[in-house]
Parts: structure tokens; C-alpha cells; sequence
């Protein structure tokens, strides 16, 4: 029960990074390869207001939302500049460079060694400190950002976002500036893929750079993929999907240094045979 | 002053390494506009292929590189025959083409975790790396000296040769011709009778045998171990774009400046920000001269 449990808060871990990042991918039409380096912003930034400074988790969380919102303003704004495939190397690059810093600026992130003893949140007395209840906190968070992005995506913001994926030319055509809404929604996915970030360090109680690296953002894109670009559901799907299936790669038996590759071969079976039978992914309402 | 002349040799070497990566990746991305990740897993692969044959099956070690780099060479033909020729009959977009690499060069780098496990081995049968040679004694107003090992040599060396042959083989033959022609358009190359699928597959075929080569030689210089792929296939593409994509000369001119940003920028910060330099430079090219050195 405990292991179920475990297994429920990493999906719903990844699933608040699925829909964050299908509103940049799915339905701006921007094939962003950072994710896990706002993902990471949020744990670190969080894990270091909780330890050093003894902040309320949640304070800490929203400053860690607004730190990364900062930061991925920046890189929007160096990004806004490319198109296509060079957009995706130039996001590669972002989540290289940051990983770097998280590896390298010892001084504050401890660098290989990470930063251990990060507290369950509490709010109002009450502390998230058993599983069960940290599975509710993630599922009602999870749910709010749900709610959030579909409110988002079927509004007027949201159908110039899906305008811009189509056609950009004639966007501008219409007067309007698609790289305001471009970065708008590049912030707006990274802020809160710092919540999942957040989230995940008060989880494990314990980051280090290993758990935010390039592959991280791969399987992050593989999850949206799988589930389908675009739509929501597909996101949340997507990553219990992708969080069970190795589980169930475990229960065949393979020794566990051998599981964890064959991990990787089904995720790159998964997007091999997604690329070539069914680019939209299994709900998807976009084709890259 | 004292390692100058080491960080010039060290720069070169890097320089060396990173265009062998560079030119197999342009000769493919000239020719089919995408940007194949798989070739990175291509240059892990060349490593283990030559790991398997000469030191667990104790081949002969020219045989051995022969037979990985034909090897490496094979695979990166199939790699295309199944996936990437499927996404080109249905035209698939970029971003397609570019997800699938993907996917392919997890693939790829996973499986030989497998079978290789993921510790990192050497190909040298000597730690040292066979014999060194020193470019400059240790002199009064250049310090220390700089000494270059017998394998960054041959990696310096093989590296200028294929940049000649292709060169060469792109100009003078018909088969080179007929890539320039596809590169230029498709269509037309396949309405003049050039069987553009068949100089498709010739072309992942030769790029892959250039990335085995690569990941042999680093294998021979440093080690192999699966992920070695990424770092390459990285650099590589970031010596491509700055040197000017698609273009076979702008890469080496790319890779050998990076080379030296690379090795100059740890002079002066430290060791570990190498990627973040390198990565750097890419996104300073981006910005101010996307179309890299040399323009195509």
C-alpha cells in the first residue's frame, strides 16, 4: 500500500510537469527540451528556503514559482528568437547550462552531494508527514493546475496560443505580438513545473543535480507525447502510464541495474513507434 | 605563461575530436535537413563495437577497428531504413524527425547498457595511451612545453584525413554529386533518375561510419561507457552550428574553435563549467549569427 501510494504521488508529480509543459509544446507549438531545469529551480529554491531558513513550505514553494518565473523569462526571451528544431537545441542547451550550475555552484547547491533533511510542508499546524496525506496535498495541487491550465487553454489567451502553432504569419497579420504570448505561456509552464519541483524535494526530502538532468526533460516530453499533445487528460494519463510501466518492467524479473535501462529502451521504443504510427499520441489533438 | 603551449595542444586535440563528430553530423544534416540525435548513440557504439571485437573477442586491433567502424557504419544504415525513410515517405516535420532521434539514441545508449554494462572501460591496452610525444621541451620563454599522446595524434591526423577524403569524395565522384544533389532538393534529384533513397541510405551509412571512428578514438584516448554519446553528439552539433551547419569545412572550423573557447575558458574559470562554456558559446552564435562562421 505504501509502495501504491509512492507510485501515486510520482504520478502526480509528473503529471503537474506533463501539463505544464504541453502548454508550451502541445498547444504553442514550441518543442521545449528544459523542463527539468525549472523543475529543479523549484526543488532547489525550495529545499534551500526550508533548510536554511526554516521558510513555511508553501511560502517557499511560491517564492520558488516566482524565482523560476524570473529566470525562465530570461531564457523565453533568448528562445523567442529561434523557430522549430533550433528552438529544441537552444532549450537542450538552457537545461545544460543549468544543470551545470546545480552540479557546479557548490558553494550553495552542495553540488554532487545535494541537499538532504528538506521538511514535509505544514500549514496551519498541521504537517503533510505521512504519505497518505502528502498524496492528497499532490493531488489537490495537481487538480488546481489543472483547473488552471484548462481555464487557460479555452480561453481567448488560449486560442491565440493555438493560433500561434498554426500559423504565426498570419497571427501578426492580425495585429497580434505572438512573441508576448509566447513568453507569457514559456513562464507560465515553468512556474509551474517549480510547483512539481517543490513538491518533489518535500517529497524525497533530499535533491541533488542527478534528478534534473537533460534525460529528465526527455522523459517529460515523452510523457506529453505519449499521452498527446495538446490535451490535458493526455498529460495525466501519459505519466501513470509511464510511471507504472517500469514498475511493471520490475515485477519481470530483470535485475535492478538492468531494469533501469530497459526503462529507457521502452521510453525510446515508446517515442520511436509514437514518431512513426502515431505522432499525435494517444489522445493528442496536434501533430508536431 | 607556463601552460600555454599544453593549452594550445589541448585545445587543438579537443578541436580535433570534436570535428570528427561535426563532419559525419553535417554530411547527414546537409543532406536530409534534420538533426539526428542518433548519431550520438553512433559514436558510443563504435566504441563498444571495437571494445567487443578486440578486447573480448581478441580480434586483431586493425581488424577490429575495421570491422566496428563497418559495423557502426551498418547500423546507422538501418537505423534509417526503418525509421527514418518511413518518416520521409510521409513527410513527416522536423520536430518529428527530431523526437524520434530521440528516441532512437536513448535506444541505442540504453541497450548497450545492457549488454555492456554502464562501467567505463578503456580500448588502450596501455593506461597511458601508447607513447608521448613532447611538441615543445620545456624552454626558457615558453615554460613547460607540450607534449601530445601517440593516439590524440592519429586523432588530429584521421581527422584531417576524412575531412580531405569527403571533401574529396563530395567534389570528384558522382556519388558525391548525386548527395549534393539530393541536399539541394529532393524532388528534383529523384525526377533526373538519381535513386535518392539508395544515396540517402549511403550517406547514413558513411556518417555513421565517421561517428564510429570517432567513439573508437575517443574510446582509445579517454574511455568508453554508454553515455559518452551525449557529450559527443553535443559538441558536435554545437561545433556545426557555429562553424556554419550543413557545411562540411565550416564544422571543422567550428570544432576547432570551440576547441579553444572550450580549453581557454577552463584556463581561466574551472574544469567543471566546460558544457556551460560550450553551451554558451552555441547560444551566443544563435543570437548574433545563427547562420554560424562559414554560411552555406
Amino acid at each position: 500500500m505504501e509502495y501504491l501510494i509512492h507510485l501515486a504521488i510520482l504520478v502526480g508529480i509528473y503529471a503537474i510537469l506533463g501539463v505544464s509543459l504541453n502548454l508550451v509544446v502541445g498547444f504553442t507549438g514550441l518543442l521545449s527540451v528544459t523542463q527539468a531545469a525549472f523543475y529543479g529551480l523549484g526543488a532547489y529554491t525550495t529545499a534551500l528556503l526550508l533548510v536554511n531558513f526554516g521558510v513555511n513550505f508553501f511560502l517557499a514553494a511560491i517564492i520558488g514559482m516566482i524565482l523560476t518565473a524570473m529566470i525562465s523569462f530570461l531564457i523565453g526571451l533568448v528562445l523567442s528568437r529561434f523557430r522549430g528544431d533550433y528552438y529544441a537545441l537552444g532549450s537542450f542547451s538552457f537545461n545544460i547550462i543549468i544543470y551545470s550550475v546545480f552540479l557546479n555552484w557548490q558553494a550553495v547547491t552542495r553540488g554532487p552531494l545535494g541537499i538532504p533533511g528538506v521538511a514535509r510542508p505544514s500549514l496551519f499546524g498541521l504537517t503533510f508527514s505521512s504519505n497518505f496525506s502528502f498524496l492528497l496535498l499532490t493531488l489537490s495541487l495537481l487538480l488546481l493546475t489543472f483547473l488552471f491550465t484548462r481555464w487557460l487553454t479555452v480561453s481567448s489567451f488560449g486560442r491565440v496560443l493555438k493560433a500561434i502553432r498554426e500559423d504565426e504569419t498570419a497571427l501578426q497579420v492580425f495585429g497580434y505580438r505572438p512573441i508576448h504570448y509566447k513568453l507569457v505561456i514559456f513562464v507560465i509552464g515553468a512556474a509551474l513545473a517549480a510547483l512539481a519541483g517543490a513538491l518533489f524535494a518535500s517529497y524525497i526530502t533530499f535533491i541533488d543535480p542527478s534528478s534534473f538532468v537533460l534525460f529528465e526533460s526527455i522523459f517529460i516530453l515523452a510523457i506529453i507525447i505519449l499521452g498527446g499533445l495538446a490535451n490535458l487528460k493526455g498529460s495525466v494519463l501519459g505519466a501513470l502510464f509511464l510511471i507504472l510501466l517500469p514498475e511493471a518492467l520490475r515485477f519481470v524479473g530483470f535485475p535492478s541495474d538492468v531494469a533501469a535501462q530497459m526503462r529507457q529502451v521502452v521510453y525510446g521504443l515508446i517515442l520511436v513507434f509514437l514518431m512513426l504510427y502515431r505522432p499525435q499520441g494517444l489522445m493528442g489533438e496536434y501533430k508536431l | 605563461m607556463t601552460i600555454l603551449p599544453q593549452l594550445i595542444v589541448n585545445s587543438i586535440i579537443a578541436g580535433a575530436i570534436y570535428t570528427l563528430v561535426a563532419i559525419g553530423f553535417n554530411l547527414i544534416y546537409g543532406t536530409v535537413k534534420f538533426f539526428d540525435l542518433g548519431y550520438g548513440a553512433l559514436t558510443a557504439v563504435g566504441g563498444y563495437a571495437a571494445f567487443l571485437f578486440h578486447k573480448k573477442l581478441g580480434l586483431d586491433l586493425a581488424l577490429s577497428i575495421i570491422l566496428a567502424v563497418f559495423l557502426t557504419g551498418a547500423i546507422g544504415w538501418l537505423v534509417n531504413q526503418l525509421v527514418y525513410k518511413k518518416l520521409r515517405a510521409r513527410r513527416a516535420s522536423n520536430m518529428v524527425f527530431l523526437v524520434a532521434s530521440l528516441g532512437v539514441f536513448t535506444l541505442l545508449q540504453a541497450l548497450l547498457a545492457i549488454f555492456f554494462s554502464s562501467q567505463f572501460q578503456t580500448l588502450s591496452t596501455n593506461a597511458a595511451g601508447g607513447r608521448v610525444f613532447e611538441i615543445f621541451g620545456p624552454t626558457t620563454w615558453l615554460g613547460a612545453g607540450a607534449v601530445i599522446t601517440q593516439v590524440q595524434l592519429i586523432i588530429l591526423l584521421s581527422g584531417l584525413a576524412i575531412m580531405g577524403a569527403l571533401a574529396l569524395l563530395l567534389k570528384r565522384t558522382l556519388f558525391g554529386k548525386a548527395i549534393k544533389a539530393v541536399a539541394d532538393d529532393e524532388e528534383v534529384a529523384k525526377v533526373v533518375g538519381i535513386d535518392t533513397a539508395k544515396i540517402i541510405g549511403g550517406v547514413f551509412f558513411i556518417g555513421a561510419m565517421i561517428a564510429g571512428l570517432a567513439g573508437i578514438l575517443v574510446g582509445f584516448d579517454t574511455g568508453i561507457e554508454p553515455t559518452m554519446g551525449l557529450s559527443l553528439l553535443l559538441k558536435g552539433v554545437i561545433a556545426s552550428i557555429i562553424g556554419g551547419i550543413g557545411n562540411v569545412y565550416g564544422g571543422v572550423l567550428g570544432a576547432f574553435l570551440l576547441g579553444f573557447v572550450e580549453n581557454f575558458g577552463i584556463w581561466q574559470i574551472s574544469g567543471e563549467w566546460k558544457d556551460a562554456i560550450a553551451f554558451g558559446l552555441l547560444i551566443i552564435f544563435l543570437l548574433f549569427r545563427p547562420q554560424g562562421i562559414i554560411r552555406k
